[in-house]
């Protein structure tokens, strides 16, 4: 269209007041009466079009009651029918999260058997049941059914349309009979703590294992803490940090710090509990109740604690960080130091090796020893799970132990043992016992003093340091006031000695640091540096991210709104030693 | 000039800013406003509790949205209807060069990055093709509408875009922009008759068409007819879906609660599936709350077309409406097992950048048209003087 703009207020002013009118139909009437139907037409099919949206509309609605409420309501009813005649009774008890989701239960089936004898032509009866159950191994089928046996397991834990299929094809010579089988509709994702049955309804691993006999003779369900949305959260996001660095598995723990309920437990790889003898031994092997591994840095948090609660060291004492310790053929160095003197909160925020093994010598051998026993880091942890890992110690434990253990060398722990150790650092000093099975309401955990209150305050303000000035920057979640500790260490070969390219990056930690309620632990198992992390595979990059976004999605999923950010309790540290120490171990 | 034209000018004299502002309907901003906030909540629980990714990038989407739908409101009615051609003419320009990108790129790319958010070209259209008919409309004659003629220019306008948006595939905004094109003729007086004989058309097409449908289509439609026979694969969607809605029974399982949307279960939880996650969480009541929101934007949205003096505004509002309705029932009547799976968002509510802009410039052109609703204008077009 090929039209000249219109100029602006060029027609008003001029306008007789009589003559505005307003009313274009009326104008219009009287000009035209053609476009007086187009009007009348016009709005007839207005009208009707707006009654039609409000139909559809209408339709959409009853739709939504029909299935968020009528459906509701018979929900219950079909589940009534199906157990109320005692037709059938599940011969073993279902496994519950805490929440009450499903994690195993027992679901009536079917198991189909043949009679080879009574089969006419056993090659195609096995060709034609392959061709209904495609998992069902044909040639294994055609040498059992061409056998002059009479009695053939086909196949037990038949859908309902297998059974089906095969009473179709109604050859003489099959039997179908009552069965029932376990099923885990969360499959993977919780196989390392559920575990799974033998195909006759006995436990062999996890809790199916360690409650057999109470699950094979009960009716009621068990229900276990774990938490199946953290659960969730955990394995997505631990697979993400693997994936990332390529790593070739992670645990991740997440306990209750002040019951000890284990609301979530991560061993990755996983495999699939309806299909346990399709996994590798690396797959169903539980890396964080089993298996053991050095968490390097991390157990500075357990060293430190020791320290200031035997008095033997103050936050306010400082050594000098910048020389290296020599033992016998050991040289002790920092990782990226600060070469100056360093007071406790900095030996700690900065994660330095030295201070922290002069910190070690200032306490002594046997009384760190006896802290570390006291954390439970010296026996494998109790956990109703069968799989539970024995730590690695140095025998004899000589000093030399005792500097290396102070920062993490030379110790190999279960994720679960650091978890628990970790939660009596920081919820007031006791250590409770962990269970993967809901408490009760009010029901108290066994706990056992290991360190004050005091200071067990003062570690939860250094751990607040690490993440606000130190490694640990990238686990915070806003609002949620983390606190923890990073740790790499090098992985240990078969042959013995360390690996140097192969690493394990973990990252202990707490929330809301102030008044802890959940421990986070998070590790991958060799994970290779990458562009994004500047070429860094440590703890720092690798570890503290994942617990970061963990917590920040756990948070408002436990119900606890993300906090505005206070302001930190305390000033910050005092990072100038006030006193001076350490001159009697650098002269060793 | 005649003194026709000249009396019509006349009866259209510029309204003052401040008037305009009066004239505004803000009940029906308020509707936006309150749309918004659900999406922002709904959005901030999909990601578990977080204004990352999506609740910020909604909320600032909104904000922007607000400022182009008050400035479209705003603009004189005369310039909306004169930019209609070259309006429509860009957007089938960017359709077409998504189309060759596309084919360059050996993909299904339907967008075109503009930096700050990523621009689907079909959905521009369904506006830029409501006002391109509306004006044409407008420009003819009530009898001249039974020569079937003069029906060939709008089938023109609404086929070339479909066709376009069907081949990158997209059938639900296909059908969309059909849909909107059908209600507008129907609107504008187009006999009956001439709709029957389209619908036996494609009654009789559909077997061909049928056999054009790629595979992955076919087995969307037979799911949808019974989703029962996969359960775990096409009809997966749809299972979920229904079981999440079911789930939220009266009032819901309470804000970030529901274990089908937080647990991953639901694909699509910020865009498509939204409005489950919505049921899970607030119930059958939180449902139709929302659905009485969307409700009162359409009454709004009627009324204004019953309004409107001309018929260009008359057509177009009527036609705007009809569009938003659409997004509304073909996404809830989705999630509800009613239709295929088609991926239509619910505007102001999902997350998505063009949907907000789609949306806002609608509800700015429906608002326009209240705002100017004395104005007339003159059925060739504007004329001014020599």
């Amino acid at each position: 269209m090929n039209e000249p703009r219109e100029p602006k207020g060029r027609h008003q002013g001029d306008l007789p007041s009589g003559m505005d009118l307003g009313q274009p139909e009326r104008w219009v009437v009287g000009l035209d009466g053609n476009r007086k139907q187009a009007l009348e037409v016009g709005r007839t099919r207005l009208i009707l079009t707006g009654l039609l949206f409000a139909f559809a509309f209408l339709a959409v609605g009853f739709r939504l009651v029909e299935l968020s409420w009528l459906q509701n309501d018979m929900a219950p009813r079909i589940a009534g029918t199906m157990e109320a005649p005692g037709e059938w009774q599940a011969g073993r008890a279902g496994i519950l999260d805490r929440n009450g989701e499903v994690l195993a239960a027992n679901l009536p089936t079917m198991a189909l058997y043949a009679n080879p004898r009574e089969l006419r032509d056993p090659i195609e009866v096995a060709d034609r049941l392959a061709e209904v159950m495609p998992d069902a191994i044909g040639e294994r089928l055609r040498r059992d059914l061409d056998s002059d046996r009479s009695f053939v397991w086909v196949k037990r834990c038949l859908s309902p349309q297998e059974s089906s299929a095969v009473i179709r094809l109604g050859v003489p010579g099959l039997h179908l009979q009552r069965d029932e089988c376990r099923f885990y509709p969360h499959g993977e994702l919780v196989s390392h703590v559920v575990g799974f049955t033998d195909i006759d309804d006995r436990g062999l691993a996890g809790m199916e294992r360690a409650f057999d006999a109470w699950l094979a003779g009960g009716e009621t369900p068990l229900q276990l803490s774990l938490d199946l949305r953290v659960q969730h959260v955990l394995a997505e996001e631990l697979q993400a940090a693997i994936d990332e660095f390529s790593g070739v598995g992670g645990a991740a723990v997440v306990m209750d710090a002040d019951n000890g309920e284990l609301l979530g437990m991560v061993s990755l790889p996983s495999f699939d509990p309806r299909m346990p003898g399709r996994a590798t031994e690396e797959q169903r092997f539980n890396r964080a109740a089993l298996g053991v591994y050095e968490v390097g840095s991390v157990l500075k948090s357990f060293s430190t604690a020791a320290a200031l609660d035997s008095g033997s060291v103050t936050l306010e004492d400082g050594w000098d960080t910048s020389q290296p310790i020599r033992v016998a053929r050991f040289t002790i160095n920092d990782f990226r130091g600060k070469n100056r003197w360093q007071s406790v909160p900095e030996i700690f925020q900065n994660s330095s090796n030295i201070g922290t093994v002069h910190m070690a010598m200032t306490t002594g051998t046997e009384r760190l020893r006896n802290y570390l026993d006291d954390f439970g880091l010296l026996d494998p942890a109790s956990l109703e799970l069968p799989e539970r890992g024995r730590p690695m110690l140095p025998n004899p434990w000589r000093e030399i132990n005792t500097m290396t253990i102070s920062y993490g060398h030379g110790i190999a722990l279960t994720p679960l043992q650091v978890t628990r150790a970790f939660a009596a650092l920081v919820n007031g000093g006791e250590l409770v016992q962990p269970t993967l099975i809901k408490r009760l309401p009010g029901e108290q955990a066994p706990r056992e003093r290991v360190i004050s209150e005091r200071t067990s305050e003062q570690m939860r303000w250094l751990l607040r340091l690490v993440v606000l000035h130190g490694s640990g920057g990238n686990a915070d979640a806003e609002g949620y006031l983390v606190g923890g500790k990073t740790g790499t260490a090098n992985k240990l070969s078969p042959s013995g000695g360390y690996q140097k390219d192969k690493r394990i990056a973990s990252f202990a930690g707490a929330f809301p640091i102030d008044d802890p309620r959940y421990v986070v632990f998070f590790m991958v198992d060799e994970p290779k540096p990458t562009e994004r992390t500047y070429g860094f595979a440590t703890a720092g990059w690798v570890a503290a991210p994942g617990v970061g976004r963990v917590i920040s999605r756990l948070g408002p999923m436990l119900g606890m709104p993300p906090r505005p950010q206070a302001e930190e309790q305390r000033p910050d540290p005092l990072l100038v030693p006030a006193r001076l120490r350490g001159r009697s171990v650098a002269s060793r | 000039m005649s003194a026709l034209d000249d009396m019509r000018l006349r009866r259209n004299p510029e309204t003052p800013l401040a008037r305009k502002l009066l004239y505004l309907n803000w009940g029906l901003v308020l509707l936006v406003l309150a749309l918004a906030a659900v999406g922002t909540a709904m959005l901030y629980s999909a990601a578990n509790g977080s204004f990352e990714p999506w609740a910020w990038a909604h909320m600032a989407r909104v904000a922007g949205g607000l400022l182009l739908l008050l400035a479209v409101a705003l603009t004189d009615i005369r310039l909306w209807f004169r930019a209609a051609y070259p309006f429509y003419a860009l957007c089938l320009l960017l359709l077409i060069i998504v189309e060759v990108k596309g084919m360059v790129g050996m993909g299904a790319q339907r967008w075109i990055n503009l930096g700050f958010m990523q621009l689907q070209p079909s959905e521009l259209m369904k506006v830029a093709l409501l006002l391109a008919l509306a004006r044409y409309f407008h420009g003819i004659a009530h009898r001249d509408l039974r020569h079937p003629l003069y029906l060939l220019v709008p089938l023109a306008l609404a086929l070339t875009p479909a066709a376009l948006v069907l081949r990158q595939p997209d059938l639900g905004t296909a059908a969309m922009l059909l849909m909107g094109a059908g209600t507008l003729f129907f609107l504008a007086g187009v006999r009956l008759w001439k709709f029957a004989l389209v619908a036996a058309g494609i009654g009789a097409l559909v077997p061909i068409a049928w056999s054009f449908l790629h595979d992955y289509q076919k087995r969307r439609v037979l799911v949808f007819l019974d989703p029962s026979t996969d359960p775990l694969g096409a009809g997966y969607h749809i299972t979920q879906s229904k079981i999440a809605l079911g789930s939220g029974g009266l009032f819901g399982k309470g804000f970030l609660e529901g274990t089908q949307g937080h647990l991953n279960f639901l694909p699509e939880r910020q865009t498509d599936f939204i409005f489950t996650m919505l049921a899970e969480e607030f119930g059958l009541v939180g449902a139709l709350v929302l659905l009485g929101l969307y409700l009162l934007v359409f009454i709004y949205g009627v009324a204004i077309a019953l309004s409107a003096g001309s018929q260009f505004g008359r057509l177009l509002a009527m036609g705007l409406t009809a569009n938003l309705f659409f997004y509304v029932f073909i996404n809830m009547a989705m999630v509800m097992g009613l239709l295929p799976v088609v991926g239509v968002p619910l505007p102001l509510v999902s997350y998505g950048g063009t949907v907000i802009l789609t949306t806002m410039l609608s509800l700015g052109l429906i608002l326009n048209v209240r705002i100017h609703r004395d104005y007339h204008i003159p059925r060739r077009g504007l004329r001014n003087a020599p």
